[in-house]
């Protein structure tokens, strides 16, 4: 029973960030059918940055707490900002172009991201400093859990529902639902097509950024590859739940995440990948669309 | 007639011009196959600096048999992909011998590239495979597995009197090659193995395996992976709560280990010969000493001292042979009785592999120091 919780939590916490990563994908798909390969790398760029400004000022007699939230406040304008940067240099000159030349397009970004971490902070594996956060361990029905998971968890939930209400209960998100669906009927429509396309290229790097962030803070530790592994996981995890659906994304992350735990804890840990993909490729079998991905007649 | 005399005469004039030896004859061109970049970045850029530097050295001295000694480096990022690039543009480079790889895999990879072009190869390395197909260019710097294995059952068992040894791996040859052995190594000593299980290198989400482990209740934990999963891997055992001692396998052993593993490092157990600053020989410290005062920092590694030993019986077997012919460079390492190497004194046997292997246990305390653990050190 204790090692049944314990694998809930261990699945719940990886999840919850697979899942916050997974919103960037599905987000700019829905909007531009694109994916963007870069997503990964932008998120662990806030890794990074947060890593920089914690490194920083350690041992400067400042509450943790306080520089992590200001960590966090900063990798999120800084991943904007080069989401923003991103959409404008290397998506919009292609967007009337054919679509391979777009996925051409976003590989490239993603290693010269990638490779861009690489020099400015060097190639080793970087270590955050430790004891930002309380050590407090709960002990839950036999299962420890501690203040970072439930942190982690209860923080992707509640930007989960923030997004989900902002995409589906106010007027910006009507027209982001709008361009989601058809982008020149929108645009008859008066919406700005433009500024929709901007609004997702901050929204989600910048849930990227706290996903990643959330990866440094839990593991302590950055490397500059570290977007490729995460940047996979999250994009199947959208793929699972049906790119282009937020509460898709959310569900996919999760069940990803618990998948996993539960392969390596109850199977075998050599095949826990394996057993994941292989389920994965199972429900695509039946439902090729993702869990909640709708069948969307092909536009011709 | 007084062409050759005009050529002759220009050639003595460049000899006298440039102090004699150094443009006498082209360089003699050592390469180095190492993860410059990547997960093991900081260990191939020791490799690295560590030839370098024994080159810098023995030039400052006039080189070897009259030539300049020159280091061309290629990136295998560790992978074996890369590794097996880097072996033909070393190969085509006409490289007399290479030093590294830092991982078994991508050493395994290059391995046959160098046996073909006649390269002599030192690495790191100490997968069994790398012995299996006999080849004559093979020299691997590290004491072999089968040497840590029997020296980690024996800990685990006989000086640590462990009832219940669960044994975790990643998926490269080098820690699969080692967990194997250690597992048969405990049980031919009548150990319990609780349980073997794997994680994958790099996903630092150790948490559902080690929930499965903990719930077998081992007294100890041996992983016989890599320092950036080691420390994480010992982050997530106090996480859940997990009483098992952490026992590492030598590639444990890097300055990262504690930075990682946080406030958990303490305690922790690592296998391996001892590190860089603690090694007792002259030649040791003297090597240190000179690596600190041109790079700034100490080796990463102790692997750094192994390849550097690799690159020292090299140069040895140029300057007694008095020769780069492969055969007669290959004869001379196979049949020498014993080299005073910075890790200690040793031989290499006919497969290649090395003989002598001074294991110690160290335990690592929270500021990430090491302390001698067993064999107690003699006062």
């Amino acid at each position: 029973m204790g090692t049944f919780v314990q694998q809930v939590f261990n699945g719940l916490t990886v999840g919850g960030i697979y899942a916050l990563i997974a919103l960037g994908y599905t987000m700019v798909y829905g909007v531009m059918r694109l994916i963007n390969f870069a997503h990964g790398d932008l998120c662990i760029l806030g890794a990074f940055i947060g890593l920089t400004l914690l490194s920083g000022a350690a041992g400067s007699g400042h509450p943790g707490v306080a520089l992590l939230l200001l960590a966090f406040v900063l990798a999120i304008a800084v991943v904007a900002a080069a989401g923003v940067l991103l959409e404008f240099v290397a998506y919009r000159p292609l967007r009337r172009a054919d679509r391979l030349a777009a996925v051409v397009s976003a590989l490239g970004a993603s290693v010269l991201i990638e490779n861009g971490i690489m020099i400015v902070w060097g190639p080793n594996v970087h270590v955050f400093p430790s004891g930002l956060l309380p050590e407090t361990v709960w002990h839950v029905a036999g299962a420890a859990i501690t203040f970072v998971q439930v942190l982690i968890i209860l923080a992707s939930v509640v930007l989960m529902a923030a997004l989900y209400v902002f995409v589906h209960h106010t007027k910006f998100g009507t027209a982001i639902r709008a361009a989601a669906i058809d982008q020149d009927t929108a645009r008859l429509m008066g919406i700005n097509v433009n500024r929709v396309i901007v609004t997702v290229f901050v929204v989600g790097p910048a849930l990227g950024a706290i996903g990643g962030l959330f990866v440094g803070v839990y593991y302590r530790e950055a490397y500059f590859t570290m977007g490729w592994v995460y940047g996979l996981y999250a994009f199947i995890a959208a793929i699972l739940g049906g790119i282009g659906n937020i509460p898709g994304a959310m569900l996919g992350g999760v069940l990803l995440g618990l998948f996993n735990a539960f392969a390596a804890g109850y199977i075998s840990s050599s095949w826990q990948d394996a057993i994941t993909f292989a389920l994965l490729i199972g429900i695509l079998l039946v439902r090729p669309t993702g869990l909640l991905g709708e069948r969307v007649a092909e536009k011709v | 007639m007084s062409r050759k005399f005009l050529l002759g005469a220009a050639a003595a004039a460049a000899f006298v011009a440039t102090g004699g030896v150094a443009m006498a004859a082209p360089p003699i061109l050592i390469g180095v196959q190492a993860p410059i970049t990547g997960t093991y970045a900081d260990e191939g850029q020791g490799i690295q600096k560590a030839v370098q530097l024994l080159a810098d050295e023995q030039n400052a001295k006039g080189g070897l048999l009259g030539r300049k000694i020159e280091v061309k480096a290629c990136d295998d990022e560790g992978t074996a992909s890369q590794a097996a690039i880097c072996a033909r543009q070393l190969v085509d480079a006409h490289v007399v011998a290479v030093i590294g790889s830092y991982t078994s895999g991508a050493a395994l990879a290059a391995e046959p590239i160098y046996a073909r072009a006649n390269v002599l190869q030192s690495s790191d390395g100490t997968s069994n495979q790398l012995l299996e197909r006999g080849y004559q260019t093979w020299f691997g710097n590290a004491p072999p597995n089968s040497a840590e294995a029997v020296f980690t059952a024996n800990y685990l068992v006989n000086v640590r009197h462990f009832k219940r040894i669960a044994v975790l791996t990643d998926h490269s040859s080098f820690a699969t090659g080692l967990a194997d052995e250690v597992e048969k190594d405990v049980k031919a000593v009548h150990g319990n193995v609780v349980d073997k299980a794997f994680i994958n290198a790099g996903s630092q989400n150790f948490t559902p395996v080690l929930t499965q482990i903990k719930s077998l209740n081992p007294d100890v934990l041996y992983f016989s992976g890599y320092y950036s999963d080691g420390g994480l891997i010992r982050a997530q055992m106090q996480q859940l709560g997990m009483k098992a001692v952490f026992v590492g396998g030598d590639a444990n052993q890097n300055v990262s280990f504690g930075k990682i593993a946080g406030s958990a490092a303490a305690g922790s157990v690592i296998l391996n010969v001892p590190a860089p600053q603690d090694l007792p020989y002259p030649a040791a410290k003297q090597f240190v000493a000179a690596y600190k005062a041109k790079y700034g920092a100490l080796p990463p590694s102790v692997y750094t001292l192994t390849n550097a030993d690799g690159m020292r019986a090299i140069m040895q077997a140029i300057a007694e042979t008095k020769s780069t012919d492969p055969k007669k460079l290959e004869g001379y390492l196979h049949h020498l009785k014993s080299f005073q190497g910075l890790t200690g004194t040793f031989a290499w046997n006919a497969r290649g592999e090395r003989t002598g292997s001074p294991f110690v246990a160290f335990e690592v305390d929270a500021q990430g120091n090491y302390s001698i653990l067993y064999p107690k050190p003699a006062h």
